[in-house]
């Protein structure tokens, strides 16, 4: 990090990543709701995210005695329950990557097709493992709110494994698994069915 | 002698803090078996590292996943068990104090569900449910704590006199809709019959079960067998990013009931976090899980 939109639109989906660099993360839905607003009023953020990286990272930050701040761990969050305000996030920041866990909607990844942006996927229950690639707090803004829920900005070194689930080309990895498995499905009962004849147990009631 | 409420205020608590650095035994050896047989290469990684961040956060005693959750527990009391003192309030006294002095500090989990405010307690919390066993001269309490990523995807569908197929088919169903959500390989919790509220706790407590411990009937065994295999066919894959991987078991268990069936379906995540103890008469406290 930084990452551009070229740098973006080189990676493909299915590629694994590791993240060295600043990053701001957030795991809180009020602070994506703020953002948005922020961005429709045209006020600045207290953190520069333009043509930046935004993670669904949930952090937990606190002062140190001698006044700065650390970071205890971090984790990814479910990206999903951000979906609506995403589009309009990613599109007016311009931002070159986003991630959490479990992806984004189409709406969100055709603005990531305009903005030249890859969504990140990180292992869930990682915690003390990518907690490890903590470097320190950059800054922190909106301290009135619940830790996870702040704007932080971190410097990481070697963050990962992380799989690029949606690419910035339209390709999403949730997609095409959604589709995939319903193209399945009736594959599946039928052998569900089989299953059943063969134990002879059909129902009987 | 007897349980008391100091007793159950400090094991409560030892069990949540626990289950928030250690992948249970049964869970780690599901993984390893599931990464025996994947064919995708990506979803091999995962299992690796999710292997390595289940070994990370017990050699160094973190928490595995930064949800923590809300505590929730289920206490099993021996009719031949005797209880000393306030045992509901043990659970809140316990949880405050260890909010108090747990390191790394909790996030604030606790939502009340009308304001969406949250914090460290709140009306019922922690979660709690009692049941009995006949004969027994201990308390056992289980601890399960239960966070967003895969709590949010259980449901429940009332049918009328439903086939096999029906149900199954429901099952599936609950999966595809849950789809690369719930960071998988989850273990599937399905509840039949009995009432609205039977179902879902079976459900629940079939998640509770040591992972592909097989339920005693064989008919219901063989539906777990099936239901494993179909829901392993899906593709969803570790983290949902794709993989045979998507399920390590599913339990089933099921309640006499009348022609109306209730069946839950619930998940746990790939951490399947959850401890037990007991607590007996004379004070002694065995942890088992």
């Amino acid at each position: 990090m930084p990452l551009d939109a070229a740098q973006a639109r080189a990676l493909r989906v299915g590629d694994t990543v590791r993240i060295s660099g600043d990053i701001v993360v957030s795991a809180g839905l009020p602070t994506y709701q703020r953002i948005a607003d922020h961005l429709r009023d045209g006020h600045a953020l207290p953190i520069n995210l333009r043509d930046g990286v935004l993670f669904h990272l949930g952090s937990y930050s606190r002062e140190t005695q001698g006044g700065d701040l650390e970071v205890l761990y971090i984790n990814p969050t479910t990206s999903t329950r951000f979906n609506a305000l995403m589009p309009g996030i990613i599109r007016g920041l311009g931002l070159h990557a986003v991630g959490g866990k479990g992806g984004l909607d189409a709406e969100c990844v055709k603005a990531m097709q305009d903005a030249g942006c890859v969504y990140l996927s990180f292992p869930g229950g990682g915690s003390a493992l990518l907690s490890e690639a903590l470097r320190g707090v950059r800054e922190v803004a909106w301290p009135e709110l619940l830790t996870h829920y702040r704007l932080v900005k971190l410097r990481v070194e070697g963050l990962g494994p992380a799989t690029v689930a949606i690419d910035a080309h339209g390709n999403s990895i949730y997609a095409e698994l959604q589709a995939g498995s319903q193209q399945r499905m009736a594959q599946i009962l039928d052998d569900l069915q089989r299953d059943r004849e063969q134990q002879g147990r059909i129902d009987q009631r | 002698m007897a349980i008391t409420y100091e007793a159950v205020k400090a094991v409560s608590a030892q069990l949540y803090d626990w289950s928030l650095r250690k992948v249970p035994d049964d869970a780690r050896s599901a993984l390893r078996d599931l990464q025996g047989s994947e064919r995708n290469e990506t979803a091999r990684k995962t299992l690796t590292f999710m292997l390595a961040s289940a070994d990370a956060a017990e050699r160094n005693g973190r928490f595995v996943c930064s949800d923590a959750g809300v505590p929730v527990y289920l206490m099993r009391i021996g009719t031949a068990a005797r209880l000393e003192g306030p045992i509901k309030q043990a659970f809140v006294d316990g949880f405050a104090e260890l909010v108090a002095r747990i390191e790394p500090p909790l996030l604030d989990h606790v939502t009340h569900p009308l304001t969406l405010e949250r914090g460290h307690s709140g009306r019922n919390m922690p979660l709690v449910t009692y049941e009995l066993i006949d004969n027994a001269d201990y308390v056992e309490i289980i601890c399960s704590p239960k966070a967003l990523g895969s709590g949010r995807w259980a449901a429940l569908e009332i049918f009328s006199f439903p086939t096999l197929e029906v149900i199954e088919r429901y099952v599936l169903e609950v999966v595809m809709k849950a789809g690369s959500q719930p960071c998988p390989p989850v273990v599937i919790g399905v509840g039949i019959g009995g009432s609205f509220d039977y179902a879902a706790k079976m459900s629940k407590q079939a998640t509770l079960r040591p992972v592909g411990q097989a339920h005693p009937e064989a008919m219901v065994a063989a539906m777990e067998q099936r239901l494993l295999a179909a829901v392993n066919k899906t593709g969803f894959g570790p983290m949902g990013t794709g993989g045979d991987a998507t399920s390590m078991a599913v339990h089933v268990d099921y309640s006499a009931g009348h022609g109306f069936t209730p069946v839950a379906v619930c998940f746990n995540c790939w951490i399947n976090r959850r401890t037990s103890a007991r607590i007996y008469n004379d004070g002694r406290v065995e942890r088992i899980d």
